[in-house]
């Protein structure tokens, strides 16, 4: 009898939490089919503000800002990430504490401390060299630094996971090394490598702080956009682009819903 | 094992070997040492320079940026920046006590789910985080704004004065970090409810210990490894937050993170920034330790992966 009421109780609790979670969401996307500018008030339906964004040229090179910038920032990650993966896993049994220092830093630094770091030295090396003008080249190393302990961890753990005898087999199987990586290493690393795309870019997308501090006049991303229209407090179109922004993001949840059932048969 | 062996007995295998582990880690290695490690450097450097005629660092070396962290000025000393050192550390605080409270009950009511739905359960918790942060926290600008439901409310109630919203201020703050990092602790808290070795709860309910007592004795310490992870996923980036005091917080809900910020971003005061990133660094660093000891201490500190 207790124990019902506890259940009970909880599960209460747990339907207030997902209306905690998705109110502040859902706000955003009801406001954007509002008729009037106001946050307060809804006078009416209407997709004027999705009009507006398709004329508003800056929302739109914020917006190939952002695909550049998660795409380039994660292909480059996940080639170097891959080789260090592979590198400690191969190396596992040597003391390799240096590297896994070096690993974790950009994991436990501050967004904040990250961000003004990477500017100060950029705008530093700009002034006495000319070089890494602050622009999508900058954002892109910057993301590039963040995502690539990320991957390295992923690949890492994937071949943890697997039986260490596939290896010897492998080297029975193909003469050479660069043989064992295209027919063995890589298919059988396939799955960390998406996943490990995935969470890159899905990282470059979302993070505001870093991207902030290392951008150039030309190179604002979405978010900062967003972030500069509601310092300035013009914000009529902000709610259709964020319920765009939200609408991907539950695309993405489906899909890896999906993904993983099938995972699971 | 069979394989280092093999190793150690050809000599040009060894050889190989490191060059293999130069070959595959280097070009990462460096990446991380010349893009933040150089860059973390310079930072310190800066803090220790002289404030330039546009906010640029400049020779010679001095402390002046630690004087006026410490809130030292033109006009002798005031308590700002202390302050705002001090409101972090109790946001920090304050929101990490709210989200264990919050994800405590979801994390155990979930275990309690059938199985095939603890998968989409944890997903929505863990969905909100993924839109961007600057969009979550717009979105409670619009929930907390002057004349909305909740603003209303809260005036009927007296709380604030008419006509003005619930955000900018310390309140808004709290919510919005709380909101930030829910998942965060669910996730971890999660993981050691699902591995809750019951034999032991159902040994003190054998043994007629009440259920408090029950709770507290065999069900609380298998939890713990969770809840310190959890707390090093919270504390840590809260402590440093930017985007939620700035846009929640107005003048008076100032973080840390905003003081070292406004210095770059409005490129008044590099020196300055640095300085308090500095401090930042070292109030993360003791952060970490201790949780690490505490961990160490209560045994099972496996889980607090940093």
């Amino acid at each position: 009898m207790k124990k019902r009421t506890l259940q009970r109780g909880l599960s209460g609790f747990w339907w207030l939490t997902l209306v905690f979670l998705y109110l502040p969401l859902a706000v955003v996307v009801f406001f954007s089919f509002n008729a009037a500018n106001s946050a307060a008030r809804f006078t009416g339906f209407s997709l004027r503000w999705y009009e507006r964004l398709l004329g508003n040229e800056q929302i739109i090179s914020a917006f190939w800002n952002s695909l550049v910038l998660a795409i380039v920032s994660s292909v480059i990650a996940l080639a170097i990430g891959c080789l260090i993966g592979y590198g400690m896993y191969r190396h596992r049994h040597r003391k390799l504490g240096w590297l896994i220092v070096l690993i974790y830093l950009p994991i436990v630094l501050p967004d904040i401390v990250f961000g003004i770091s990477e500017m100060a030295f950029f705008v530093s090396v700009h002034r006495h060299t000319g070089l890494l003008q602050p622009g999508l080249l900058t954002m892109i190393i910057s993301h590039v630094t963040f995502q690539i302990p990320f991957v390295a961890l992923i690949v890492y753990s994937r071949l943890v996971g697997l039986d260490p005898t596939l290896f010897e087999a492998a080297k029975d199987l193909y003469a050479t090394p660069v043989k064992r990586a295209w027919h063995f290493l890589l298919p059988t690393i396939k799955p960390a490598l998406i996943s490990a795309f995935f969470l890159s870019f899905t990282l470059s997308i979302d993070d505001f702080v870093i991207s902030f501090f290392t951008s150039g006049p030309e190179s604002a991303t979405l978010p900062i956009y967003i972030w500069g229209a509601i310092k300035k407090g013009v914000t009529p179109e902000i709610n259709a682009i964020a319920a765009l922004m939200i609408g991907a993001v539950a695309l993405a949840a489906m899909l890896s819903l999906l993904f993983n059932r099938q995972g699971q048969r | 094992m069979a394989e280092t062996l093999q190793i150690a007995f050809r000599g040009k295998a060894v050889v190989s070997e490191s060059r293999h582990l130069l070959l595959s880690v280097s070009p990462g290695a460096i990446w991380i040492v010349v893009f933040l490690v150089l860059p973390s450097l310079y930072l310190m450097a800066v803090a220790f320079m002289t404030n330039g005629p546009y906010g640029l660092p400049q020779m010679p070396l001095t402390l002046d940026a630690f004087e006026q962290l410490a809130g030292f000025g033109f006009l002798g000393w005031s308590p700002g920046n202390l302050y705002t050192l001090l409101r972090s550390l109790w946001q920090t605080f304050l929101a990490t006590v709210l989200v264990v409270i919050v994800a405590y009950p979801i994390a155990y009511y979930i275990t309690t789910c059938r199985e095939k739905w603890r998968a989409i359960m944890l997903l929505l918790v863990v969905v909100p985080s993924w839109t961007n942060q600057v969009i979550r926290t717009f979105g409670w600008m619009n929930l907390l704004a002057p004349g909305t439901p909740l603003s209303d409310a809260a005036q009927m109630l007296g709380l604030i004065p008419p006509n003005m919203g619930l955000y900018p201020s310390n309140f808004a703050v709290t919510l919005g970090l709380v909101y930030n990092f829910l998942p965060f602790m669910v996730l971890p808290l999660y993981a050691a409810f699902e591995k809750l070795d019951t034999a032991q709860v159902q040994a003190a309910q054998d043994l007629y210990a009440s259920p408090v007592r029950a709770f507290w004795h065999a069900v609380f310490p298998q939890t713990l490894p969770g809840l310190l992870a959890g707390t090093v996923l919270v504390a840590i980036p809260a402590f440093g937050m930017y985007v939620i005091p700035e846009l929640l917080g107005g003048g008076k809900g100032m973080m840390l993170g905003n003081l070292v910020a406004n210095q770059f971003a409005g490129g008044s005061n590099w020196p300055l920034g640095a300085a308090g990133a500095i401090l930042m660094l070292i109030a993360t660093f003791i952060g970490l330790f201790a949780m690490r000891r505490i961990g160490k201490r209560l045994g099972g500190g496996e889980e607090v992966v940093i």
